[in-house]
């Protein structure tokens, strides 16, 4: 598989380290314990595009969001992560 | 009172041998060490890249990069490393961490990579054979043009490839940026590697 | 010399004729030529019989001329470099080849084994189901031993293989796989645009079937054409013409894998040269022009020697002058099979008759058989006459039911021809079938890649290279190149009819898979006992699943299986075709990852100093780090071990742990950055000072844990354990871009910047007094516990001191950069010698931090909380952290939790062992009381016995509580007592003092 990173280019799939489910968002502090409990384990078992979480450590150290479909493992766009690089993020 | 003597050793003084390996003849790879150099990480503070960007262009003269490329400024090289930063590569004294805290002292964060990387630079005929054995990067000459960049890995070890200038007579040299802890262990697959095209062995001063 | 090779012909084929090679089959020495395969060369020399089967040890020849050859496996070479089931039609022949026979005992003539024969009845479909269920205890002992002895394909080597092999990326606009007309012209087509063209050819020789058949091309030869046409590409400096180099497999994004025998060929590689190459391509377009394989017909008798496939004949015919028999019989259901009865005769040999499954022939071949004076017997082949010397009669049924026999001492075979639809399919494609030739063609192919020629169904000379040529200048525009020049080579299209033929009935065993020895009736057994789909019927018979993959047995099989369930043959459909094409070496995928380079190593900065003083290493991940520096008299590591702790405890000693994970932590955020990785806060650290820290997953499970300083306001420096260094860089890297992106941190590993070493000792401040700047002042309240600020050392470099103790002692981490590193161990020496100084290994490290009841690697095991481990207090009720909210889970805060406890053995002389379970005293160990494990243990010289800490159920509230320890393992029970964990110094005056 190959991954086309924003900042690098696209690279072989060595480079880079799978995290999974690039959806749940991870609750606001003071949020339940369920709410939580959901954002670690609850996850889709997806059969098409899927957002995942990619890091692309053997190279230039982003994290990246990656639409992959699981059925085919073709790639249809890579976004970097919100706080990747020193783009000012408000939040 | 002991004295003492601080001597500074190369990660590669014992595995590096100055004389021919593998295949007898003309070598059709040359690998030298780059010795005494100054490597100083500059990364945008959030929200800062053009600050930064300013900073780098009133001190050195030259933009820094900001895609995989390598540039080339008065006595240092500014080499893409990664979204909002470089590196800072000059000659021992040149641009120590110590001279660019200033400089960017309102944008960037600074952290000295000159102890925790080793330089080597491959050319000859059979450079792009060899690499071709490490790196999973296009090197062809349109692909990977004087001055490209790419942080990518070798053998599972992060490393920074760059094109330096071509050689006297038009041949490419390549630059590899790689973790001093396992720079004796990249030296050695490259000496693997290269055995059968014949290597020629050395190291310098000269950034290429 | 060609006197000896009896069945060479005198003129024609490719062979170079002056140089002349000898080699040695079974024992035996023969001549061939350069340019031979070793089957070509056994061919020439008259040798029918070159193997046994797996299952019956039937005699067995030459079935083909290429890399589909299910039955002319040898093992080749001797020795180190011996390799067990190497194809005779690939092997080529060099000087000294030296090659034997597979499954035969004691001779390949004279086979005890082919007694199977007798007892084939037991060997039918499922016989390893049927046979080896039970008692299981008879598998290891009885059944698998003796299955490889009576069957095994060949001997490997049984000792480390000499040759190396490695590995290379490329990278091209247009992949071509095959290099007949079709790659050839594609090839043409695409480097004629200037793409970077890559052509793999499995062969020696480019051509592929023109090496063999022949033809007319843009009116010339096929030969001078073919020269043409290398000189063109020969020419082109971006079309890179890769010969004995198989494309294997595709993977996703267009990355292909290829292998390539560079020195397969010759006795051994030249040195400093690999032997093969695994070459990983990355291409933007692909075309598979790998051409097609021609397929059997069954009947009875099918697999003796000198039945062989049609198209394979004229290979050893005309491109290798060599003779498979003297008086030939061809059976065939197409008009192809006919090319062989033209290339015998024009060889000057003997055609018996042509048995032609069709009910009518052209007006062609009917002149041709007058004018070869041979009868066209129109019929099928339904049994063989002969044996391990080969064919000698061949009984046809006629079509109309009468017989006929024919005599003959080869039979060529001709069942149609299946594209390699392999590549194609290797994406869980499936190829659809065509009725017009009777065979699967790919219905579409993997992003990228498109089939041209032959392996598209196309088997004419002139579609082939009118496929080939538009695929190979599509491929290229897709690429992104212009329009070439030139125009599309031009041939004949030859006729092609083909009535269908899979399997002939009759007496004896028809085999469909030769190498598996897979039957005709085998796959009738499997239908009748319910293996109706073809996935089933593969596993349940074998078929297809030897190291040829069913290359010439797969469609016959699925045909056979089609009749017998009453169904279509596309009805009944394909398996799944997987990579790779062709068998690859283990050694190939390995590349130089093996031995000493198995993996990257990492050096410590003061390796090569420890290894100067006699160190002892330990691989720890990829780090090699000092375990103990034994001294000449000790008598084993526990000794040694034992007195760098007494050393240290008793004077000062030092350490590298340059291997901890080193982090600058940047940022005006950095403070409120590491309050949300770390369970304690850090924003409220003083300048100067070091902490602590611990970090848990966001399950609530502990992670890692280190000490961190603050050097300015905005930076820190964090530290990891070893073993977690890589990943906690990308954890905090996530934690930066994805979960707090607002943060103003940034991110960079110091850990090869810095040498870092621990000095530990109470005569630690008078080793530091000596190599660093007097200027500095180390006392308790210049320095405090917990210290952490830059120092001049002596001599003129500046380090970094932090005053941090694993080991319970007043000890301080010293850092400076990288290089200074061996220069640093030298001169702790120079400084320490007045003070008996002792650099200590990991092993002494391990046992102070036991003594100290500092967890580790073994404590921090995925499964443990803070409060497990003790460190419960740590955890912040002011903030929000990782794994805050799922740490107070009710089963991660149960009051019976297994918790860090010391324990000593009740018997002062034992030796403790990790790994033994905790049982309460006086109940018999099962699952039910299982009440933890022993994590750690050590000999402390400081107690003078093993100690060791455990995880316990309730651990804390049990101290003094006396339990058993029991190790199934090794097959010991004792009595150990639960103590408090910290067995050295538990007020901690020592490393405060
Ligand atoms: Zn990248």
């Amino acid at each position: 598989m190959r991954i086309t990173c924003p900042f690098c280019g696209e690279r072989e799939l060595g480079e880079f380290t799978y995290l999974g489910d690039a959806k749940p968002v991870r609750p606001a502090p003071g949020a339940s314990q369920d709410e939580v409990y959901d954002y670690v384990y609850l996850r889709d078992n997806v059969a098409g595009a899927m957002e995942e979480n990619w890091y692309h450590g053997g190279g230039c150290r982003a994290w990246l969001r990656v639409t992959r479909n699981t059925l085919t493992h073709e790639i249809s766009s890579v976004e970097p992560a919100a706080g990747a690089g020193a783009r000012q993020v408000v939040k | 009172m002991a004295e003492f003597s601080w001597e500074a050793r190369s990660p590669l003084e014992r595995a590096l041998v100055s004389e021919p390996y593998g295949v007898q003849g003309e070598a059709g790879v040359a690998l030298t060490e780059i010795r005494n150099f100054d490597l100083v990480q500059v990364m945008a503070r959030r929200g800062k890249a053009s600050e930064m960007a300013t900073a780098a262009k009133g001190h050195f003269g030259v933009a820094a990069p900001e895609t995989p490329k390598a540039v080339r400024t008065a006595d240092a090289t500014l080499i893409w490393s990664g979204p909002d930063q470089f590196f800072v590569l000059s000659k021992g004294g040149r641009q120590s961490v110590k001279s660019l805290v200033p400089i960017f002292a309102a944008s960037a964060s600074l952290s000295d990579q000159s102890h925790a990387r080793v330089l080597i630079s491959i050319s000859g005929d059979k450079a792009r054979a060899l690499l071709a054995k490490l790196s999973s990067i296009d090197l062809y000459p349109a692909a990977f043009p004087v001055g490209a960049v790419a942080a990518t890995s070798m053998d599972h070890t992060s490393v920074t490839l760059w094109r330096g200038n071509d050689a006297p007579g038009g041949r490419a040299v390549f630059n590899v940026l790689v973790f001093a802890t396992f720079a004796e262990s990249l030296w050695q697959t490259m000496l693997d590697s290269g055995a059968e095209y014949g290597i020629e062995i050395g190291h310098s001063e000269e950034l290429a | 010399m060609t006197s000896s090779q009896s069945n060479r012909l005198d003129t024609g084929g490719l062979i170079d004729r002056s140089q002349p090679l000898n080699f040695r089959f079974d024992g035996k020495t023969f001549s061939g030529f350069q340019g031979d395969t070793l089957a070509s060369a056994l061919v020439a020399n008259g040798v029918k019989l070159v193997g046994r089967s797996f299952k019956y040890h039937r005699p067995r020849g030459i079935l083909t001329a290429g890399s589909e050859e299910p039955n002319a496996l040898v093992e080749l070479r001797t020795g180190a470099r011996r390799e067990p089931n190497t194809k005779a039609t690939t092997a080529e022949l060099y000087e000294g080849l030296d090659a034997a026979s597979q499954n035969r005992w004691p001779s390949l003539a004279f086979d005890v084994m082919s007694v199977n024969q007798l007892f084939a009845p037991i060997f039918v479909a499922g016989f390893y189901y049927k046979t080896f269920m039970w008692p299981a205890k008879f598998w290891e002992a009885i059944y698998e031993p003796a299955i490889r002895r009576a069957a095994g394909l060949g001997r490997a080597a049984g000792v480390a293989d000499p040759d190396h092999y490695d590995k290379a990326w490329a990278h091209c606009d247009v992949l071509i796989a095959g290099s007949g007309p079709s790659g050839l012209a594609a090839a043409v087509a695409a480097g004629r645009t200037g793409a970077r063209v890559i052509l793999c050819e499995e062969d020696f020789a480019l051509g592929g079937r023109l090496l063999s058949d022949g033809g007319t091309i843009d009116g010339m030869p096929a030969a001078d054409w073919l020269s043409r046409t290398q000189a063109e590409l020969a020419a082109m400096p971006d079309v890179r013409i890769m010969t004995r180099t198989t494309l294997f497999g595709v993977y996703d994004g267009g990355t292909y894998g290829a292998v390539e025998r560079i020195n397969d060929h010759l006795p051994s590689p030249p040195e400093h040269q690999v032997r093969q190459r695994l070459w990983r391509i990355v291409a933007k377009r692909c075309v598979v022009a790998a051409g097609a394989l021609e397929r059997p017909i069954v009947f009875a008798g099918n697999d003796t020697p000198g039945v062989m496939m049609a198209s394979a004949m004229r290979t050893y015919i005309a491109r290798y002058a060599a003779a498979p028999a003297r008086r030939v019989a061809l059976f065939t259901n197409n008009e192809d099979g006919w090319r062989t009865v033209g290339a015998a005769l024009g060889a000057g040999l003997q055609v018996a008759a042509v048995i032609d499954a069709r009910a009518e022939i052209s007006a062609e071949h009917r002149s041709l058989a007058s004018k070869g004076g041979f009868p066209v017997l129109h019929g099928s082949v339904s049994g063989i006459d002969g044996g391990k010397n080969g064919v000698r009669k061949i009984s046809v049924s006629l079509t109309g039911g009468a017989r006929a026999e024919v005599e003959a001492d080869g039979l060529a075979v001709s069942g149609g021809w299946n594209p390699a639809v392999g590549l194609t399919s290797y994406h869980r494609g499936r190829p659809k079938w065509r009725d017009d030739i009777a065979a699967f063609v790919p219905d579409g192919a993997p992003p990228g890649m498109v089939a041209a020629g032959a392996a598209n169904g196309a088997f004419g000379l002139g579609a082939c290279l009118r496929e080939g040529f538009a695929a190979g200048a599509a491929a290229a525009r897709d690429a992104g190149h212009g329009s070439g020049s030139g125009a599309t080579p031009v041939a004949d299209d030859e006729a092609f009819s083909l009535a269908p033929l899979w399997h002939v009935a009759g007496k004896g065993k028809a085999f469909v898979d030769q190498q598996h020895d897979v039957t005709a009736s085998d796959i009738e057994l499997a239908q009748r006992e319910g293996f109706e789909s073809v996935e089933h019927l593969k596993r349940y018979t074998t078929l297809g699943m030897a190291t040829d993959q069913g290359k010439t047995s797969n469609v016959a099989g699925l045909a056979i299986m089609a009749a017998v369930n009453g169904k279509s043959i596309p009805e009944t459909g394909t398996t799944i075709y997987r990579p790779p094409y062709v068998p690859v070496a283990i050694g190939a995928f390995a590349g130089h990852h093996r031995d000493e380079n198995f993996h990257a190593t990492r050096l410590t900065p003061s390796h090569h100093w420890a290894a100067e003083q006699g160190a002892i290493f330990v691989d720890t991940g990829l780090w090699k780090r000092a375990q103990w520096y034994p001294r000449t008299g000790e008598k084993d590591w526990l000794e040694s071990v034992t007195r760098e702790v007494k050393a240290v405890r008793g004077g000062v000693g030092f350490c590298d742990v340059s291997t901890l994970g080193k982090i600058d932590v940047h940022g005006a955020d950095a403070g409120a950055f590491l309050d949300r990785v770390y369970i304690n806060t850090f924003s409220n650290l003083a300048v100067g000072k070091a902490r602590y820290g611990l970090m848990l997953r966001e399950d609530g499970i502990v992670y890692d844990d280190g000490t961190t300083s603050r050097l300015a306001e905005d930076h820190y420096f964090l530290t990891t354990t070893t073993a977690k260094a890589g990943l906690v860089m990308q954890h905090l890297e996530f934690c930066r871009q994805v979960l707090f992106p607002e943060l103003d941190v940034q991110l960079t590993s110091v850990s090869d910047q810095w040498a870092q070493f621990s000095i530990a000792g109470p005569r630690t401040r008078d080793l530091l007094k000596e190599i660093v700047d007097p200027s500095e002042d180390l006392s308790n309240e210049g320095f405090p516990f917990m210290g952490a600020r830059e120092v001049a050392l002596r001599g003129g470099i500046r380090a970094r001191l932090f005053r941090i103790s694993f080991s319970g002692e007043m000890a301080f981490e010293i850092s400076v950069p990288a290089r200074y590193g061996e220069a640093m161990a030298r001169n702790l020496m120079i400084a320490g010698k007045p003070f008996g100084v002792t650099p200590y290994g990991t092993e002494a490290l391990g046992v102070m931090r036991i003594e100290k009841g500092h967890v580790a690697g073994p404590e921090l095991s995925g499964t443990t909380t803070a409060a497990d481990l003790g460190l419960g207090k740590m955890m912040s009720t002011k903030k929000d952290f990782i794994g805050r909210v799922m740490a107070g889970r009710e089963a991660l805060v149960a009051a019976d939790r297994q918790v860090v406890v010391g324990i000593k053995p009740i018997d002062k002389a034992r030796r403790l062992r990790s790994g033994a379970h905790i049982i309460p005293k006086g109940e018999t160990p099962g699952p039910d009381n299982d009440q933890g494990y022993v994590t750690s243990v050590c000999f402390s010289p400081t107690s003078d016995q093993w100690i060791g800490l455990a995880l316990v159920e309730r651990g804390r509230e049990r101290i003094g509580e006396i339990v058993h320890a029991h190790d199934p393992l090794r097959g010991e029970d004792y009595d150990v007592e639960i103590c408090n964990p910290v067995f050295y110094d538990p007020d901690g005056g020592r490393q405060r003092g």
